[in-house]
């Protein structure tokens, strides 16, 4: 009777918990929605020219007003690809640490995004004619980046620390010779340049116009995939008896992956940390379901990463630093604090 | 003997040149116990991949209920037949609850929501295993011997004729082996599951199986009802070491303390 009555209440201790994690969870997304407008809002006005939130609504909605029309035209597309790049990014990494059952993998660190970046490089210098299909470029890129790692770490079973090591190596090769094709186009091509450096200044409506289908896809796509990165992270063989075909499954989940990462670097260049920062902070904040890790990954990616590129703004004036630079910096120490965390529970 | 389940028909498998499995032949009676016994590398693991579609066979083929496991997709044999491996991984922030309901995956559509087949399944697996109470825990606060018992409530969530179970009992101590164990005698008398496990422990297969096929050397040497099959002439057989059987209240015991 005794036990009864305290398995009772220990059950009904489970589901307070239960309740308080929704509940934060619930103000967890809130929160990271509000810091998203209010940093938009932030976004658009740092630089010479200074509009109210007034001035910004009339002058969007209503009449115009030409600083509003420049604010525009210049400021809106690099805020609104920092956010796509940045949700695109962070979904990526979710889902590669899925699939390589790795808290480790990040598009940049194992080299994807390099590989998608070589490959929008060498499209831009060599054959600019073709720069219509530099993102599908990229993507090709960006898969052939993957094989090599997932190839040349593969010993009868995908060790963590050998898909990283790997990944770094690739990584490495690939940021090279994007540095080669950099210099030996003369390094004037805007364009080469602004993807080897990660710079969007120069960003339009246009690359906006680029981004944002391809990003949608793989949005759409990943979200679709929920269900399918819960069974992974099972073992594989639990997986397979519940009749799901792992080797499928991960191939599947890593083309998603591979695109979200190409394509933002095709435009923004190769960001890394962001894909291994966020889903950490997810899994805390929101836990380990991918159907909230995923969405609030793209919403907590969107922020970071159109905070980086905010404070590479202002941080240097008139000078400015590029957002993935900021991105290293702030995300170096952070992947050597997980390390150490990580080798600790082994 | 009634009906057969599953039925390995001519079965061969090598790992390069290195023979696993020689041309094994046997019968899992319908709503029986059957438990695979043998000594380390003696292919029961093999066998019981292969059982489990895990495995493809070399030669020979597996029939469940006629039908050849083979030309079976994943999904079509998850509906018939579960499997509780030895080794099992979750995030430590899943509650119960959403483990069991993975069980459900082979009967769902890609992206359909949950029937009311699929909760009355779940209520019924948590119940069964005892989980009720424990339904809103994370995976990770669990003892091993609950943990197992989650490993089992998501294979009977599939709801199918057929359980296998890879040593559900390694891991655990004694109290949690034998509540483990008393489960699955459970699930076979009460809702006549066809369980096929591999154990380790002697005394313990012959104690809950009915049926025991015992592999040496990659074919079956000792095949039957324990208390009939087990002796010490088998027993060297299987293990090449000389132990003693006692009887006890009419059942037999293996002597496993000490060599004859």
């Amino acid at each position: 009777m005794l036990r009864k009555l305290n398995q009772n209440e220990l059950a009904d201790a489970d589901n307070k918990r239960m309740q308080s994690k929704r509940f934060w969870m619930v103000i967890t997304y809130i929160v990271t929605v509000m810091l998203l407008c209010t940093l938009f809002l932030v976004s658009v006005n740092i630089g010479s020219l200074k509009v109210s939130f007034s001035e910004l609504f009339s002058g969007l909605f209503v009449a115009y007003d030409s600083n509003v029309a420049t604010i525009y035209d210049l400021r809106f597309p690099r805020i609104i690809i920092s956010m796509l790049a940045g949700a695109a990014v962070a979904v990526s990494g979710v889902l590669f640490q899925a699939v390589l059952k790795n808290p480790l993998a990040d598009p940049g660190i194992i080299g994807i995004s390099s590989g998608a970046g070589l490959a929008a490089v060498c499209v831009t210098a060599l054959a600019p004619s073709l720069y219509f299909f530099t993102p599908v470029v990229a993507c090709v890129g960006g898969v052939i980046a993957f094989l090599l790692v997932y190839i040349l770490s593969w010993k009868g079973g995908l060790s963590p620390l050998r898909i990283i090591l790997t990944g770094i190596a690739v990584d490495a090769l690939f940021t090279g010779l994007s540095s080669v094709v950099n210099s030996m186009s003369g390094g004037d091509r805007t364009g080469v340049a602004s993807i080897v450096e990660g710079n969007i200044t120069q960003k339009t409506w246009a690359d906006v116009r680029t981004l944002l289908p391809y990003v949608f896809v793989g949005m759409l796509l990943a979200l679709l995939s929920v269900r399918k990165c819960n069974l992974l992270a099972l073992e594989d063989k639990t997986a397979r008896s519940l009749g799901v075909n792992v080797n499928q499954t991960r191939i599947g989940i890593s083309v998603i992956a591979v695109i979200l990462a190409s394509i933002s670097t095709a435009v923004v260049g190769a960001i890394s940390f962001l894909g291994l920062i966020v889903p950490h902070i997810g899994r805390l904040l929101v836990g380990s379901d991918h159907k909230k890790l995923i969405p609030f990954s793209a919403l907590a990616g969107a922020v970071i990463f159109l905070l980086a590129d905010t404070i590479g703004r202002t941080i240097a004036r008139p000078y400015e630093v590029a957002a993935p630079v900021v991105m290293s910096v702030i995300g170096g120490p952070f992947f050597l604090v997980l390390l150490k965390r990580k080798h600790k529970e082994v | 003997m009634g009906e057969y389940m599953m039925r390995v028909k001519e079965l061969s498998f090598s790992y390069g040149k290195n023979k696993i499995l020689k041309n094994i032949s046997l019968e899992i009676p319908e709503g029986k116990i059957t438990t695979i016994l043998g000594a380390n590398g003696c292919g029961k693991s093999t066998l019981f991949s292969l059982m489990t579609k895990n495995l493809v066979p070399g030669r020979g083929s597996i029939y469940l209920q006629k039908k050849n496991i083979g030309g079976m997709s994943l999904g079509d044999f998850a509906r018939r037949v579960s499997i509780v491996h030895q080794y099992n991984t979750a995030a430590d922030d899943m509650t119960v609850e959403r483990l069991i309901a993975m069980g459900r995956t082979p009967h769902q559509k890609a992206f359909g929501g949950k029937s009311e087949e699929d909760e009355r399944l779940v209520e019924w697996a948590l119940s069964v295993t005892n989980l009720v109470d424990f339904r809103g825990r994370e995976v990770g606060k669990l003892s091993g011997g609950q943990r197992q018992r989650v490993w089992i409530a998501m294979a009977l969530a599939q709801n199918t004729k057929m359980l296998f179970l890879d040593e559900p009992t390694t891991y655990l101590d004694i109290r949690y082996q034998l509540e483990i164990l008393e489960l699955v005698k459970r699930l076979n008398t009460e809702f006549g599951i066809t369980i096929v496990m591999v154990l380790h422990e002697i005394n313990q297969a012959i104690c809950f199986s009915d049926r025991i096929i015992g592999l040496k050397d990659g074919h079956v040497a000792v095949e039957g009802d324990p208390e009939e099959v087990i002796t010490p002439d088998t027993l060297e057989e299987l293990y090449g070491v000389k132990l003693g059987v006692a009887l006890i209240d009419g059942h037999k015991y293996v002597m496993t303390g000490n060599l004859m």
